[in-house]
C-alpha cells in the first residue's frame, strides 16, 4: 500500500532527513504549513524531488510569499488537490 | 551602526504562522515601545522567512504577517537587521526582503546583544 509523507515544519527541523530513512519509492511526499520553505527557490529540489512524487500546497506557499509554478520536481497543489492525494494514497504519515 | 546602550535586543527566530511566537515577540516590542527607550529587532535562523515579500494568508485565514511588521517603525522602531549567516543558510538575498533591513554578521550581532540591557528571543 503507498503512502503519502507529510512534511509540516521548516528545513531547519530536519523533518525531511528522517522521512527519506523510510520512505518507498512508490510514496509521495507533501510539503504543507512550514514544510513549504523547502519549495523556496534556493534549495536544490531535485535531491528529492527526482526520486519521489513531490506536491506542495499552494495555500501555505502563497501565505508565506513564495512564488511557485509547478515542476518536474515537485507539484503544486490546492485543497481539492489535497483531497484526491488522501484518496490516492492508502496511508498518510504525519512528520511534525 | 549606533554605539549606544539598548533597552532591549528582541531576537526573531521562527517562521511566521507555523507557531505563534514571532507574533508574541512583536506583541511584546510594540509594548516596549511605550516607554520611550531605543530597541533593536533582529532577524535570524527560521525568523528571516518573516521578512520574506508578497506574503497573503488570506489563504489560511490568518492575519499577513509580514503586513503586520510594518508597524515597527510606527512604535519608532526603526534598527532592523538581519543575519547574513542564517540568510546564506536558507538562500534568501536582500531583495527578497521587506522593511531594508540591516545586514549583520555574527560578530556585529554579539555587539548589538553586549550593548543591550535585555534580550527577548522567541
Amino acid at each position: 500500500m503507498k503512502t503519502l509523507h507529510t512534511i509540516s515544519k521548516s528545513p531547519s527541523a530536519k523533518l525531511l532527513d528522517s522521512c527519506l530513512e523510510v520512505i518507498d519509492e512508490t510514496d509521495g511526499l507533501l510539503f504543507l504549513e512550514d514544510g513549504v520553505y523547502y519549495a523556496w527557490s534556493g534549495f536544490n529540489k531535485s535531491e528529492f524531488g527526482e526520486e519521489y512524487n513531490c506536491y506542495v500546497l499552494k495555500e501555505d506557499l502563497s501565505a508565506r510569499g513564495i512564488e511557485l509554478n509547478s515542476s518536474d520536481d515537485i507539484s503544486v497543489i490546492d485543497y481539492p488537490g489535497f483531497v484526491d492525494l488522501c484518496e490516492h494514497y492508502g496511508k498518510i504519515v504525519n512528520w511534525f | 551602526m549606533t554605539e549606544q546602550l539598548k533597552e532591549f535586543t528582541f531576537l526573531a527566530r521562527t517562521a511566521p504562522y507555523g507557531s505563534d511566537r514571532s507574533s508574541l515577540l512583536l506583541d511584546i516590542a510594540l509594548a516596549s515601545s511605550v516607554f520611550e527607550k531605543r530597541s533593536n529587532y533582529v532577524f535570524m535562523d527560521d525568523g528571516i522567512y518573516q521578512l520574506l515579500k508578497g506574503q497573503n494568508a488570506d489563504l489560511i485565514q490568518t492575519k499577513t504577517f509580514g503586513k503586520t511588521l510594518e508597524a515597527l517603525s510606527l512604535y519608532g522602531i526603526n534598527d532592523i537587521y538581519v543575519l547574513e549567516k542564517s540568510m546564506k543558510e536558507r538562500c534568501v538575498s536582500e531583495e527578497d526582503l521587506m522593511l531594508d533591513p540591516v545586514v549583520l554578521n555574527q560578530e556585529k550581532l554579539k555587539f548589538l546583544i553586549k550593548n543591550s540591557r535585555n534580550l527577548i528571543t522567541l
